[in-house]
């Protein structure tokens, strides 16, 4: 059995967070998309949820960016551009056949890089492309008397509109992928046992013993 | 003779025989020379003009007698409403009311009435009888006035006839309140008369509002103040008075009885009438949009924009059909790649 501290307890704190605040999104931003409903919140209060939970991850989005940029988990950020397109192929190939066939993990998670291309590409997007366009139409939305009339020919207040919501829907497809992804592991809680301890665990024994040590990807 | 005619002649050379002005006799007199021939052929030419006209007008109706009509019966309208403005649209003309010690204006816009849906009428097709004369009396007499006598019949193409608004009026706070400011309250107490005009078709909706919301702020000013607290439970309380008229939520959602004004405790208070897939009052905000103005916008825009105004609508349907669609084959895609990992696993297990 293998050990890795992967993930520093500030990195778990505001994984766990972002997470709660995610959900609350969720509910909160269906309430009032899809208002009307009796299962659904209450308008007024899913107003305000929503801002409220809005404001927390705009902090903690920040925070994570600030905080990332300046400590080690940024190198696991770095792209790895020589072999990306062979990685990918290989992590691809991996998730639709060789798992299939329990053949070992193609990526071997270490200290210098806990993410698989496909991971590492993923998290990119959505945490440099995808939270940043939805934080910003979601505080448009919130100031929106003090946008011009029209963006681009249209009104600007349908432009934030659509922005929001396409971003919303492409997160919570994220989050359907993230959720079974991190059950892919040694077995299928491991990757989530080592979001709540911080320690990456996986059995060393090889499936063959010429190979080496088999590795499951972390979330 | 007809008065009328007279009057049209009269009209014609710039003299009003219904209200002879002394002025206007002495500089007809003056630019004569003041002398018994001039007088005479001056007489004489308007005996040719004052009997002349009827003839050439019989001749005129005669060929097209509709158009001929509608002619005499503009400029008779026209020429008593400038014999009423020559007071009425003195901007300062009041009095004091000798009773409520109130100064009452009696000026009347004059660009204001022409723009008017009444621009076209003569005075006195609403303040009849004893205004053809003056001194007015004291108060109108009873029928005058009566916006219902006139329009009674001409709901045939309204969504909502004038006989829906008397009855929708007469539920209303303003016709059932024991307020004394509510005492004598009317049609007119809203609506000007003199300057009423509804909303033109691709008028912008801002506008159209804003008009509207003038008409109840004229007497309700005091709510809009920074200090009242009326509205202070309404979310992003400025941006929905500048894009929503008062009568969407204080009056009932269920209808388009935009006259039955209800109490403000009795006003709409629930988010989701707008804010909803089926937004009630939203359709009422724009029911006065009609196809053509859709139609001029483009079969581009009204897609895009098809009921994109209101956060919390479901702004796209087909975008959310779409996404829906994509998150439940993931969903399957996902259950599918977990069954097929179970099944190698239990197969591998067991062999």
């Amino acid at each position: 059995m293998t050990s890795l501290y992967l993930y520093p307890a500030w990195l778990r704190l505001w994984h766990w967070i972002n997470a709660l605040l995610f959900l609350t999104l969720i509910a909160s931003g269906v309430s009032m998309h899809y208002a009307g409903a009796d299962w659904l919140m209450p308008f007024a209060t899913a107003r305000v949820v929503h801002n409220t939970a809005g404001i927390l991850l705009t902090i903690g989005w920040i925070g994570f960016v600030v905080v990332n940029a300046r400590s080690q988990n940024a190198r696991h950020y770095r792209v790895r551009f020589r072999t990306l397109i062979g990685d990918l192929i290989a992590q691809t190939r991996y998730y639709m056949i060789g798992i299939f066939r329990l053949e070992p993990h193609p990526f071997h998670v270490t200290e210098a890089m806990k993410f698989n291309t496909l991971q590492q590409l993923s998290y990119l997007g959505v945490m440099y492309g995808l939270m940043p366009i939805l934080i910003l139409s979601g505080w448009a939305f919130l100031y929106s008397i003090y946008l011009p009339e029209t963006l681009f020919g249209l009104g600007s207040v349908w432009v934030v509109a659509m922005t929001h919501v396409v971003v919303s829907y492409l997160l919570a497809l994220f989050l359907l992928v993230h959720m079974y992804i991190i059950t892919t592991g040694d077995t299928v809680f491991s990757n989530l046992r080592a979001m709540i301890t911080g320690w990456h665990r996986e059995t060393d024994a090889p499936r063959t013993e010429t190979t080496a040590p088999a590795r499951r990807e972390t979330p | 003779m007809n008065p009328a005619r007279n009057r049209v002649a009269a009209s014609a050379i710039g003299i009003r025989l219904d209200h002879p002005d002394p002025t206007d006799r002495d500089r007809l007199a003056s630019s004569t020379g003041g002398t018994r021939c001039g007088r005479l052929l001056l007489a004489v030419w308007l005996c040719v003009i004052v009997l002349g006209t009827p003839a050439a007008h019989a001749e005129a109706a005669a060929a097209d007698p509709g158009r001929a009509g509608e002619e005499v019966e503009h400029s008779e309208a026209a020429s008593d409403r400038h014999g009423c403005l020559r007071c009425h649209a003195m901007p300062t003309l009041a009095y004091r009311n000798p009773e409520s010690g109130e100064i009452v204006d009696l000026s009347i816009d004059r660009e204001g009435l022409a723009h008017s849906v009444h621009g076209e009428l003569a005075c006195i097709d609403c303040h009849r009888r004893s205004y053809r004369r003056y001194p007015h009396p004291d108060r109108p007499a009873p029928g005058d006035l009566d916006c219902i006598g006139c329009h009674e019949d001409d709901d045939q193409n309204l969504s909502r006839g004038w006989v829906d608004i008397d009855a929708e009026f007469k539920r209303s706070v303003h016709a059932v309140s024991d307020s004394p400011k509510a005492v004598g309250f009317s049609c007119h107490s809203c609506h000007d008369p003199h300057r009423f005009r509804p909303a033109a078709v691709g008028e912008p909706i801002a506008q159209i509002v804003r008009n509207h919301n003038e008409v109840c702020l004229s007497c309700h000013g005091k709510l809009i103040a920074p200090t009242n607290t009326s509205h202070d439970w309404l979310p992003n309380r400025d941006a929905h008075w500048a894009s929503v008229r008062c009568v969407e939520c204080h009056t009932p959602v269920a209808d388009f009885a935009n006259h039955e004004v209800l109490p403000a405790e009795k006003s709409e208070k629930n988010c989701v009438s707008c804010h909803s897939a089926n937004p009630q009052l939203l359709a009422r905000l724009y029911h006065f949009q009609s196809e053509e103005d859709i139609a001029r916008s483009g079969l581009l825009a009204k897609a895009v924009f098809n009921e994109a105004y209101v956060v919390g609508m479901s702004k796209s349907p087909a975008l959310d059909r779409l996404s829906l669609a994509i998150m439940g084959l993931m969903v399957l895609l996902l259950a599918a790649h977990g069954v097929g990992r179970y099944l190698v696993r239990r197969a591998n297990r067991r062999g």
